[in-house]
């Protein structure tokens, strides 16, 4: 009960109107910055943070953590209406997001995500004030080993998403898994093709690639598509779901708030693992899956939840064990030193203050992001509406100025440009690029993931099988790979007589 | 409605522009040739090699100020980041010699990837002009605290001698792996280094009792250290560090005096004529030694070391000879 009343006590200094204020800045900001390509959410916290110099520590970080989640928000809108993912995350919604905005449905997207953001966002808080701080000890026993397991498995599930074609699936899966190669090599320091450029030294940016798997080849497509046969844009279908998907949604939003919230526990995994995760789990929980990837709303809605719900439980090794789970969760915690506030177990006894007004105050910026935007959703979804040949230019000149201010160079601009041309060469082809994006970070990790695990344990690597954790992990990858053999063998026959799209 | 729209989408264009146009201008800022003791006359670019609210980017905007107040001028921070810093620093040594792009190098990353033989070497030391050191971290080696096998700096090494003992580190001859090469080569003793991506990850792995000893930096570990979520053993510097005034440095535990310290420092590109480079050396000393610029240092976690042109160029080649040494134990 004492929680309860230290929860209040944060409320009443969450709700004073310079606090409110402050939280409504905080999103605001956080909604353009995620909109706005390129600047991410983390340079967006950092270049702010000197902003907040001046202010009472409380405040600060209501605003600067008000930009975060508010900037969560802002890239699943250029990710629904044009399929530009700004960040990792993002990736896992646009399989579906998009083509629901391409069926004049960007309303009902949006709005399904405002919801599902809120409520991830507000059970995830109460399961921090309430029971996480215990579960803290279960988070830290994932090592080397589990960690390896669980990005393993959330490779078979990339593998799941290819669509139609296995084999085109694994073709993707290894573009990605070559795309991650470039760049250092984690235990021997050697530099892999970078061919004597200083840009290819750490590998490749993944917001270039993202925009440019994703966003510039769609445009590309698109303007053929034109000289064709011109296509009108789709029209504005109202907002709310149909009644028959209601129940579904509310399902998938329950399954992916409980995912993403202990996965958010963990400490230091990226935030693909809970979208992909959640995206998976709802796939193979439909009645009829072969809806997901061409505009299947649970296929939003349990993503964009998860995310959310992950990122309220990923506090809890922010504020216990001072380690952040994201690049802007890393700036937030370099905002709480500069204030003051020094992460760590004692951190709930000694600034009990702070940390509560700070839970209330991401209650109050999740319900004030969900007001600003179910009725900005209608807005949001008539950029859909633009016509094509004024959208386009607009979306390359965004897309470009995104790019080139990664690290104000042009050489990220040469790659959008390289892997635009790529992304038009697979679709094409008809091979999936949303696998590439995913792979190309999980790939990262796994690798470091398992030269560790070997390096702890002499080179054993049936320790991974042995233990507790991942081993029930590797089973299940096993087990996610045979059933989806089985998966194939049954639908050969259908695909086969399937040919178009 | 489609006009507001339309207007909505290019504001956000145009302010998009603007900010990448800043950026360019910034490094592209080369109008008059100084030379004469009126420099500065226009903005400083400062390059720094990472990310935005990074570690150097922090102490780098602390500094700025201070900066600014002894030379007379704006002074503006220019993030470059990849490459592991190879695109920042190279942009330093390519920048126009007239003392208005300058930039912070951090050392013993520059020093390892100049030693690192799969590394396309487009600078070296030669390349730049030192102006001074501005903030050095010492190693800092940190045990749990409920350890059964070792509870002092001592009782590990002699423990380490017998058995492998795992380490932390976050990336191959990074100031964590270092640390830890050092050790072995100076006390005979059996760390095993284990690579992780950043002090985040690291940290949590030595956490869960998944790697015996966290290598990391005294500004990284003083923090926890006070906690007591973990209990710092050593600090690999010459003296003890006033952030963590309880603990021993390796040489006052009786064994041979291991150092290993990352530092950054302001350069400028070589060429650089000596009368600006005085400007700089003497705006840059008076800054870095201004009280009050220690005292922001010190509340976010960070000691000021300040060193001068010389003594800095001297530092940076003992790192580039140290790594030359362990080049064997590196496997390079």
């Amino acid at each position: 009960m004492e929680t309860i009343q230290l929860l209040m006590t944060g409320f009443e200094i969450a709700l004073s109107w310079q606090n409110i204020l402050y939280c409504l800045a905080g999103v605001s900001v956080g909604m353009i910055v995620g909109i706005l390509p390129g600047l991410g959410p983390s340079a967006g916290t950092a270049l702010l943070i000197p902003l907040t110099f001046a202010m009472d520590p409380i405040s600060a970080i209501i605003m600067l953590s008000g930009i975060f989640y508010g900037s969560m928000y802002g890239g699943t809108i250029t990710t629904v209406l044009v399929n530009v993912p700004g960040e990792a995350a993002s990736v896992v919604t646009s399989l579906d997001g998009y083509p629901m905005a391409k069926k004049g449905r960007a309303g009902v997207a949006l709005g399904i995500s405002a919801i599902g953001s809120f409520v991830g966002g507000v059970v995830a808080i109460i399961g921090v004030a309430l029971v996480a701080p215990h579960l803290v000890k279960f988070a830290l026993s994932f090592g080397p080993p589990e960690y390896f397991a669980l990005i393993l498995f959330g490779m078979t599930m990339v593998v799941g998403l290819a669509g139609k074609s296995i084999i085109r699936g694994v073709l993707a899966v290894l573009i990605g898994l070559v795309l991650a190669m470039f760049g250092i090599a984690p235990s021997s320091g050697d530099i892999r093709f970078s061919f004597g450029q200083a840009f290819l030294i750490d590998g490749f940016d993944f917001v270039t690639i993202a925009m440019g798997l994703f966003g510039l080849s769609e445009i590309l497509l698109g303007l053929e598509q034109q000289m064709k046969k011109p296509e009108k844009p789709p029209k504005v279908k109202g907002l709310f779901p149909s009644r028959q998907e209601i129940r579904p949604s509310a399902m998938s939003i329950g399954r992916g708030t409980v995912l993403g919230f202990f996965l958010g526990l963990i400490p230091g995994i990226s935030s693909v693992v809970p979208s992909l995760l959640s995206y998976s789990m709802e796939k193979r929980l439909a009645k009829d899956p072969s809806r997901f990837g061409k505009g299947a709303i649970e296929g939003v809605a349990g993503p964009e939840t998860a995310n959310n719900s992950f990122t309220g439980g990923a506090l809890i090794p922010l504020f216990l064990l001072g380690i952040p789970s994201s690049a802007t969760m890393a700036v937030l915690l370099g905002a709480f030193v500069l204030h003051g506030l020094q992460p760590g177990p004692t951190l709930f006894v000694r600034h009990a203050d702070f940390v509560w007004a700070v839970i209330a105050s991401m209650f109050i910026g999740n319900l004030l992001l969900l007001f600003m935007n179910l009725p900005l959703a209608k807005f949001w979804a008539k950029i859909a509406s633009i016509p094509f040949n004024m959208l386009f230019p607009i979306i390359i000149a965004v897309s470009i100025v995104g790019t080139y201010s990664i690290s104000n160079s042009l050489w990220d601009v040469g790659g959008l440009l390289i892997f635009g041309l790529l992304g038009y060469v697979l679709k094409k082809a008809d091979i999936p690029v949303a696998p590439i994006a995913l792979v190309f970070i999980l790939g990262k990790m796994m690798e470091e993931s398992l030269l560790q695990t070997l390096g702890l344990y002499n080179g054993n690597f049936m320790e991974i099988f042995t233990r507790p954790i991942s081993g029930t992990l590797m089973a299940l990858s096993v087990l996610a790979i045979i059933l989806s053999i089985i998966a194939g063998m049954k639908n050969k026959k259908a695909l086969l007589g399937d040919s178009e799209v | 409605m489609k006009k507001r729209l339309s207007l909505v989408v290019s504001s956000i264009i145009m302010a998009g522009a603007l900010s990448a146009c800043s950026g360019a201008e910034e490094t592209s800022s080369t109008a008059s040739s100084a030379g004469e003791s009126d420099f500065p006359k226009k903005p400083i670019s400062i390059i720094v090699a990472y990310d935005a609210g990074g570690g150097t980017d922090t102490t780098a905007r602390t500094l700025q100020p201070f900066l600014e107040e002894e030379l007379g001028e704006t002074v503006t921070i220019v993030n470059q980041p990849g490459g592991s810093g190879w695109v920042g620093w190279n942009a330093i040594a390519a920048a126009k010699p007239d003392g208005y792009t300058i930039g912070f190098l951090n050392s013993p990353n520059l020093a390892s990837g100049l030693v690192n033989p799969t590394m396309e070497k487009q600078v070296d030391l030669g390349s730049f002009e030192m102006i001074g050191n501005h903030v050095v971290d010492p190693g800092a080696v940190a045990i749990r605290v409920d350890d059964k096998r070792f509870s002092n700096f001592k009782e590990l090494v002699e423990y380490a001698k017998d058995h492998e003992v795992t380490t932390t580190a976050t990336g191959v001859a990074g100031d964590d792996h270092l640390v830890t090469l050092k050790l072995n080569e100076a006390l005979g003793t059996k760390f095993k280094a284990i690579q992780f991506d950043g002090t985040a990850k690291s940290r949590a792995a030595f956490l869960g009792g998944h790697v015996d000893v966290l290598v990391t930096s005294v500004g990284e570990a003083y923090p926890m250290h006070l906690e007591k979520q973990l209990k710092v053993a050593a600090v690999t510097a010459e003296e003890r560090s006033s952030f963590l005034p309880d603990v021993p440095t390796v040489e006052e535990e009786g064994f041979e005096p291991v150092i290993s310290q990352s530092t950054r420092g302001l350069v400028a590109p070589k060429g650089v004529d000596e009368e600006t480079m005085e400007v700089l050396e003497t705006a840059f000393e008076k800054a870095v030694t201004n009280a009050e610029h220690e005292k922001k240092m010190e509340e976010i976690g960070t000691q000021v070391g300040y060193y001068n042109a010389e003594d800095y160029r001297a530092l940076l080649e003992q790192d580039v000879k140290d790594i030359e040494g362990l080049k064997e134990l590196l496997g390079w």
